[in-house]
């Protein structure tokens, strides 16, 4: 377990090494990355059978007092700034060190698995790629930073390691920087995310400034003691929640997500479905004790993530491109978490967080098989695709399963994640978030119906005619996750004599079983069940027509179809605002601050010049007067002085 | 034979450089590339040297070090060329090594005057090396002026005018102005160290000594009424060349005017003396002054760096985004220093270290390209990545160091800044992280305007860095990834002379 930094280690290693020798790498050095996040899942393997071994009576590890859950430390010192000393007291040391419990481990085993699922599928992908290089070189920096963030035990490495991963998202989703869609999508992802991140950082340098220190475990056990006022927990939850919204792209800062998608696609699946994006929730997850201290930032995070849920469900229900479907779906669930963090649902919340990053890099990666298949380097429009079952049976079955389990159809993962969350938002919220939510679970299914029987169902459509099945290395992967699609849920109830269940190890304050209300679950099965059926009738059997629908509803589907004018009132914001009060700026200190303010004394100085050299006449007579006025003068002056 | 070694290494700064400029005057006038490799010899010296100096400073013993004192003119002026060195001068030290080097290398592509440009080029880091190493007022204002003018003939003879259509800035006006605006500032300060010589005098121990001045200073021997008004002076005076707003439009100009090497120097090294000096001379010797003065110096700060990268926001040329946006990291520094803070100042020293080495980058990538582009407007200038691979690259690093990306020198020192100022002055804090955050609109919008893109048939023509300036590029880049993940070794040292900076309050 100690040994648990070369987790990351690995792939840190690992880019530096492609970028400088790719040339002379077997396939560019690719191997080298999987080698090193196959060596991280293998580390991760050995980190949780120590950890499941070990017990408060190991020398790094004891239970938290907060979560109740074995909580295991190890540092090393960083820097000092600033010298404690008689006179200065205020002085931080800071560490790097790693804090395993079972958030930590799970989340690991999330990263290292997908990325190495992603890897292995993006030698396909990417394959003839003029920067394959380059590409696994970043995907290498991502890993390695994403697993920094998890394994963390303090603000400031989480800080570092939040805005890696927001560099390498950069540079992944700019991938193709030759044509403007990535290279602006890339740009927007990282300018909205930082605005995101000047919250976290206020946040963390606030917990400071009221700590005194950046260990969390120091931050979260002076939140639980009553050490820290009202007003700093909920200013400090407040500001973490805005980082936590611009990583995982929640109301108001979800616009750069769906844009994303302009990055290659199993890009999309790693970073921007199962790993980066949820590190924002992820962040509320761990620093919990702070919000749990405050009702009314766990209210603000359930109503941030009911309002996101919703609004981008009715988006993912009327888009058009495939990928963006997804992506609006991610928001969606990742809504979906926080709502349920709000909801005091924590292990609900991490359940869904591990099912839903699983089904949703099956999707994308199902996409990206798509794309291959039919050719399409770019945007797959739903309506010139369809049929595809017949051309590519894996992808589709594979695509099929995660959409299912995503939509909540029972037994498979979704199903059983999603139904832990409508459970703590029932019992811990007004009932108006229910019906919400109950509203967002239809909706969700219904997209999903929609996207896998317009793609794979239905009649041929002009752009599938020469599709073909994905390599062996694409479906394999495909088909790996599409297992854990199905089963991963399962790991939430009691196996007697084998596994407790999920609750009992990841869990906040308590461990839980397994809970199943019999009213809830009915409800949300007919609604997916539902949801799935009418589908079916719209877009298969075509016995329904949504077009007097449509019509009907004109003005408001404009309105959600152009994703509720929020990204055209953010450009109405840079181009208006930003850049008129900058260019203002930009003017106002070259004409006043140097022309006038610089210029101006100098004017001065030499116009004073041109006027005071009149005075050099050249005339003997002048200086003979000035000579006699100052000796009258003088002698006035002296004559006054010894009166 | 090292401590023999400490003896001299503070004079051999300062005479090794001066030397050489000396020597570089008998060259054949004719081999410019002659002048060009015996000045390498000189920098690479002078180096080593720095890189010693900053290796044998005993951090843990702290304090001024390897102090010589060489008496020049006895009572009543009591003038002594006093050398030592305190953990802020070493850092810079070293940071003027870098620098001077990087320089120097990236300078062959002067060639008219060759042995001239380098006279000056040497001479101006002999007086910054001054600077960081002196303990006598006197001599600190002669090197600050050593350092200062040989610019305007540096910019004036060897810089390039821009026509920018609704305006025109031309080398002599740059280079008039800088001279005009930081003789200005220098008359400031002359009038605080004659302030301070007289409040010794008035004490019976007239002195230009810093370290007995600042005893005197100790033991009340200056008024507070004369710190009071003596402090603005420094602060003002010093701050000019470190930017402060409202006085800082000599730099961006200045920038635009000059050519590529001493752009390098000037927002590399140059500008740090003025922030240096508000510590080493302001703070020091006049603390009752900066207690009560520190607020509005904090405030100026944050106006630097708000309105800099505001303002670099609109800017087009290349040289000017990068202007701009020194005057806003510049800001950083003095909102550091002013939080009297000791993580906070000795995140202010850390800037003008990180500060040093990433702008110097960014010029040298930019001169690179205006070499080649002989353009530098960034609308212009489009899809550089496809021909300037490795120029792109190290630009970018430079600028996500701008940006205070995590993992470059630039992050750790502002989020120290941000510590301190969290402590002292809350609200301007705030401020400092959101203008971190508009410094990554600006150098992205110019990435993905020149940088990245679809390569441009007008720019087909353009080759990638030479071997020198990916060698320094490449160097330089080391430095703000080392710094960034490891800052302990230069922090060790900071860290004294932070100690012994605040002592005094």
């Amino acid at each position: 377990m100690p040994l648990a930094f070369l987790i990351p280690v690995f792939s840190f290693a690992a880019c530096p090494l492609i970028i400088l020798f790719q040339r002379w790498l077997p396939l560019r050095g690719a191997p080298l990355a999987i080698l090193a996040i196959a060596g991280g899942f293998v580390v991760w393997i050995l980190a949780t059978v120590g950890f499941l071994a070990a017990s408060a009576d190991h020398p790094a590890c004891d239970v938290s007092p907060i979560t109740h859950a074995l909580t295991c430390h190890f540092t090393t010192t960083w820097f000092d700034a600033g010298v404690p000393s008689e006179i200065i007291t205020d002085s931080i040391h800071l560490n790097w060190g790693m804090l395993i419990d079972p958030l930590t481990i799970v989340l690991l085993g999330l990263i290292t698995f997908v990325a190495l699922g992603v890897q292995l599928y993006s030698l396909e992908y990417m394959k003839g790629d003029p920067r394959f290089g380059w590409y696994y070189a970043w995907q290498a920096l991502f890993v390695a930073a994403m697993l920094t963030l998890a394994l963390a035990d303090n603000f400031l490495l989480l800080y570092i390691a939040w805005e890696l991963v927001g560099l390498c998202s950069y540079l992944l989703i700019g991938f193709w920087f030759e044509n403007p869609g990535p290279r602006e999508a890339a740009k927007k992802a990282f300018v909205v995310t930082r605005i995101g991140d000047v919250g976290l950082l206020v946040g963390i340098l606030l917990l400071w400034v009221n700590v005194g220190s950046f260990s969390m475990t120091e931050a979260f056990a002076a939140a639980a003691s009553g050490q820290l006022s009202d007003g700093v927990i909920t200013a400090s939850a407040i500001l973490l929640l805005l980082g936590a919204m611009g990583k995982s792209a929640q109301f108001p800062f979800h616009v750069w997500l769906p844009d994303a998608m302009e990055g290659p696609t199993p890009v999309s699946a790693l970073i921007h479905a199962a790993t980066m994006v949820i590190a924002g929730v992820y962040l509320v997850a761990r620093a919990y004790p702070i919000f749990a201290a405050s009702p009314e930032a766990l209210m603000v995070v359930a109503s941030i993530g009911l309002v996101t849920a919703l609004g981008a469900a009715t988006i993912a229900l009327v888009s058009t491109d495939l990928k963006r479907i997804l992506a609006y779906s991610t928001v969606s669930h990742l809504g979906l978490m926080m709502l349920s963090l709000g909801a005091l649902g924590w292990t609900a919340a991490v359940f869904h967080l591990m099912a839903h990053g699983f089904a949703k890099a099956l999707l994308f990666l199902g996409a990206g098989s798509v794309m291959h298949g039919v050719g399409a380097h770019g945007d797959v429009d739903i309506r010139r695709v369809g049929g595809l079952r017949r051309a590519m049976p894996l992808t589709a079955a594979a695509f099929s399963i995660g959409a299912l389990s995503l939509g909540g159809i029972p037994i498979l993962s979704g199903f059983w994640s999603k139904d832990e969350i409508l459970l703590a938002v029932s019992h811990n919220l007004p009932v108006i978030f229910i019906v919400l939510t109950m509203l967002t679970v239809f909706l969700s299914a219904l997209y999903m119906a929609r996207a896998m029987f317009v793609v794979f169902f239905g009649t041929q459509g002009e752009d599938s005619h020469h599709a073909h099945e994905s390599p062996i290395l694409m479906t394999g992967v495909l088909s790996i996750l599409a297992v854990l699609a199905i089963g991963f849920g399962w790991i939430a109830f009691n196996w007697p004599g084998a596994f407790d269940g999920f609750g009992t190890f990841v869990f906040y304050d308590h461990a839980e079983g397994f809970h199943f209300n019999v009213v809830l679950g009915v409800l949300s099965i007919l609604l997916a069940v539902g949801a799935f059926a009418l589908a079916w009738l719209v877009y298969v059997r075509r016995t329904l027509s949504i077009q007097s629908w449509r019509a009907r509803f004109a003005p408001v589907l404009r309105v959600v179809e152009n994703r509720y004018y929020v990204d055209e009132t953010y450009q109405w914001v840079i181009d208006r605002v930003v850049l008129t009060v900058s260019a203002a700026l930009a003017f106002f200190d070259r004409a006043v601050v140097n022309d006038v303010g610089i210029n101006g004394p100098a004017d001065v100085v030499r116009k004073a010049g041109i006027a005071l050299r009149l005075h050099v006449t050249g005339h003997v007579y002048t200086y003979a007067l000035v000579v006699a006025l100052g000796v009258i003068a003088l002698a006035i002056f002296w004559w006054l002085r010894s009166v | 034979m090292m401590a023999n070694f400490d003896q001299v290494s503070l004079l051999l700064l300062v005479l090794v450089p001066l030397a050489g400029a000396v020597l570089t005057m008998f060259l054949p006038k004719d081999r410019p590339r002659d002048a060009w490799q015996f000045a390498i010899f000189v920098a690479a010296i002078s180096f080593v040297i720095s890189v010693v100096v900053f290796l044998r400073y005993d951090y843990a013993a702290a304090g001024v070090q390897f102090q010589r004192e060489y008496a020049w003119i006895g009572h009543p002026l009591n003038i002594s060329l006093h050398l030592g060195l305190n953990g802020i001068g070493a850092p810079l030290v070293l940071l003027n090594g870098i620098v001077l080097l990087g320089a120097v290398l990236i300078s062959q592509t002067i060639t008219r005057r060759t042995r001239d440009f380098f006279v000056l080029l040497l001479a101006l880091g002999a007086g910054v090396y001054g600077v960081f190493i002196v303990r006598d007022l006197f001599f600190l204002f002669f090197f600050y002026e050593l350092a200062v003018l040989p610019m305007y003939l540096l910019i004036g003879v060897w810089g390039s005018s821009t026509d920018f259509g609704t305006f025109l800035r031309t080398k002599e006006y740059g280079a008039m102005k800088l001279m005009l605006v930081l003789v200005a500032g220098s008359v400031l300060i002359w009038i605080g160290i004659l302030a301070l010589y007289v409040a010794s005098s008035q004490a019976g121990e007239p002195t230009f000594n810093i370290d007995k001045l600042a005893q005197l200073q100790q033991n009340g021997a200056v008024s507070r009424i004369t710190e009071l008004w003596v402090f603005p002076l420094f602060a003002v005076g010093f701050g000019i060349l470190a930017g402060l707003w409202p006085f800082h439009t000599w730099s961006p100009d200045g920038h635009v005017a000059a050519p590529t090497g001493v752009s390098m120097l000037h927002a590399g090294v140059l500008m740090k003396l003025g922030a240096f000096g508000i510590i080493q001379v302001g703070m020091l010797l006049t603390p009752q002054g900066a207690e009560v003065w520190m607020p509005v110096l904090i405030g100026l700060g944050t106006v630097n760096v708000i309105y800099g990268a505001i303002s670099a926001l609109s800017q087009n040329d290349l040289k000017y985004v990068i202007g701009y946006s020194s005057v806003s990291h510049m800001g950083y520094v003095l909102m550091g220093i002013a939080t009297l803070h000791p993580v906070g100042l000795a995140g202010a020293v850390l800037q003008m270290f990180s500060h040093g080495i990433m702008t110097a980058l960014m010029f040298a990538m930019v001169g690179a390209i205006y070499e080649r582009a002989h353009i530098r407007d960034s609308f212009i200038l489009n899809g550089l990545i496809k021909r300037m691979g490795t120029t792109t690259f190290f630009f970018a690093i430079a600028g996500l160091a701008s940006l205070g990306l995590p993992g470059l020198s630039g992050f750790i020192a502002e989020f120290m800044v941000f510590t301190g100022a969290f402590r002292t002055y809350l609200p301007l804090a705030v401020l400092g992280v959101i203008g971190a955050a508009i410094t990554a609109v600006y150098i992205l919008r110019l990435l993905a305007r020149s940088f990245f893109g679809e390569a441009d048939p007008q720019w087909e023509h353009l080759t990638d860095a030479s071997p020198v300036e990916k060698g320094v590029g490449g160097a330089f880049v080391v430095i703000l990834i080392a710094v960034g993940v490891w800052p302990a070794p230069l922090l060790n040292v900071i860290n004294t002379g932070v100690a012994s900076a605040l002592s005094v309050f």
